[in-house]
């Protein structure tokens, strides 16, 4: 597994270009989003968990469907699974590399979100745990269906179809917290929703694993 | 015969279902066999449901339209009644007066779209364990025919909302859960469509069909912490045994005919695997002739 | 009748057995015709 691992963050390092792109990307998108609303930093400062993750949803699409790119180039991926190496292994090397990837690109998009919706919060390392856990969420699916869709016609379109109505306990989550870390939790409801989010992870990253051998046999 | 088995299976449900209901509807309890009415719907389900099932499965490879045509009169008989019951003769509800109606479709349509999405979650894992063709004609039946019935579920879903909550739509954990569920399958559909090879298409939605099956009670819970501030909505209390025999009949309805129709569908899909499947040598021939 | 019953929604009621009946046979009738063409196209 670590070298998969480490195959893909090289790969991902040679084409830095690529992710910055896609910042730019859920960047624009969450000044987008402050338009559907208009000017009023009240409402803004409510629904900006929501609009950080919607961001981060639509930019997700982007990474996880490129993240095939070089396996379907020479056809490369066959080559990989000739190797005397569990698919498995690829599977969690190519999972982790995605959740690294977007977890960053979290990170990245908060100062955006502070500085456009006036949603601060000193709580750092809490949101830092709820983004972790919540791009989790996004690539363990989110890899296995790019395994797929990648190979298929009209990709871009199959791969949110596929991926979107999954995620929404995730998303719901992810929203739910980051909120709360943003606007104050007076009812102590963060915990459960860190427990909901861990548990979608634990339940998706086993459960992935698993089945991603049956994807890309031939 | 293999049709033996599951027709005594589908007739004791029938018995228990409908015979028993529509006796203690007119207040013949006779013919329950003195058994509580609790235990009378457990056997009808049970059996109607295992019978049906059974039948699908022995039945759906078969070229002649037969057995389909007997379940789909028997649906017809089922939903005529029902309706009829549901509509005219049992009283509307304390609370919600005639309203109360859209139950006696709504409630059935619910149940027979939540097994039609675990018959193709159980094809799916058949499907991935024995790699038989037979099995993925009938997880796309079974897929297909959930996805009609969810999408009739959120419409009536709608149409209950609207006259009880003042709006058409209400984020209450069941229609929440039943829309994602929708656009999951909806999904796995168009994957279908999208793949030409019949080996990889046939994997891949059955691994989609287990991944958007798992994510079910996930939906369902995560809804319902999110929208519990609202208020828990008001369940129809305790119900009677007049409102019990429309729902009965139609909910035997609508899984005949869903089996039926996970039937036919799945037979249309593998005619179309064995075209696919075929050596398309003749074809081959004549674009050579052609170029 | 109760003071809190909801009175009249028999369009409602309508409504909803109307799209469930008529959902339910416009796909029998596209499941039917898809499968006499499927058998057409096997002979």
């Amino acid at each position: 597994m670590i070298w998969a691992l480490r195959k893909e963050l090289l790969l991902q390092w040679k084409t830095r270009t690529q992710f910055l792109a896609v910042f730019v990307f859920g960047a624009t998108s969450l000044l987008l989003f402050s338009f559907a609303v208009g000017p009023n930093s009240e409402a803004l400062r409510l629904y900006s968990a929501g609009f950080l993750w919607l961001g981060l949803l639509l930019s997700s699409t982007l990474t996880l469907a490129e993240s095939y790119h070089a396996e379907m180039e020479n056809r490369a991926l066959e080559g990989l699974l000739l190797l005397p190496s569990d698919p498995r292994a690829l599977y969690y090397g190519k999972a982790v590399a995605n959740w690294l990837q977007l977890a960053l690109l979290g990170i990245g998009l908060v100062p955006v979100m502070v500085v456009l919706y006036d949603a601060g919060t000193t709580d750092l390392l809490r949101l830092l745990a709820i983004i972790l856990l919540g791009t989790a969420g996004l690539s363990a699916p989110g890899t296995l269906y790019a395994a797929m869709t990648s190979q298929a016609r009209a990709k871009q379109t199959l791969l949110p179809l596929l991926l979107f109505p999954l995620i929404v306990p995730a998303l719901l989550a992810s929203v739910k917290a980051t909120s709360l870390v943003i606007l104050g939790d007076p009812m102590q409801q963060l915990p459960s929703w860190i427990s909901l989010l861990a548990a979608f992870d634990a339940i998706y990253w086993s459960l992935c694993g698993l089945l991603f051998g049956r994807v890309v046999e031939d | 015969m293999k049709t033996t088995a599951p027709a005594i299976l589908l007739a004791i449900g029938a018995y228990f279902g409908f015979v028993v209901a529509v006796a203690q509807f007119h207040g013949m309890t006779a013919f329950a066999l003195g058994l509580p009415s609790g235990a009378i719907a457990t056997l009808a389900a049970t059996c109607g449901v295992a019978g049906a099932i059974w039948f699908l499965f022995a039945n759906d490879q078969v070229e002649s339209p037969r057995p389909a045509q007997l379940l789909i009169g028997l649906a017809l008989l089922c939903l005529g009644f029902g309706s009829y019951y549901g509509l005219f003769v049992a009283p509307p509800e304390q609370y919600m007066g005639e309203v109360q109606r859209i139950m006696y479709v709504h409630v059935p349509t619910a149940w027979n779209a939540l097994l039609a999405m675990t018959l193709a979650f159980v094809c799916a894992v058949i499907f991935l364990f024995n790699g038989d063709y037979k099995w993925d004609s009938r997880m796309e039946g079974s897929i297909e025919t959930g996805v009609v019935l969810a999408f009739l579920l959120c419409c009536q879903g709608a149409i209950w909302a609207k006259p009880t909550w003042g709006v058409w739509w209400d984020w209450d954990p069941r229609l929440t859960t039943t829309a994602v569920l929708l656009f999951a399958f909806l999904g796995i559909l168009a994957l279908r469509k999208f793949v030409e090879d019949p080996a990889k298409r046939a994997i891949w939605s059955a691994v989609s069909t287990i991944i958007a099956y798992v994510d079910v009670p996930i939906v369902y819970f995560s809804v319902r912490w999110w929208n519990s501030l609202h208020q828990q909505q008001s369940s129809p209390g305790t119900v009677s045994k007049q409102f019990w025999l429309p729902l009965r009949l139609n909910a035997f309805g609508i899984l005949f005919l869903m089996v039926a129709f996970i039937m036919l569908r799945a037979r249309i899909a593998s005619l179309r695997l064995k075209h696919e499947m075929a050596p398309p040598l003749p074809e081959i021939a004549e674009l050579g002739e052609a170029v | 009748m109760n003071p809190g019953t909801l009175s009249g929604g028999w369009n409602f009621v309508m409504a909803a057995y109307g799209v469930t009946f008529s959902v339910l046979f416009i796909y029998g009738v596209s499941i039917v015709s898809r499968l006499r063409q499927e058998s057409k196209n096997d002979e």
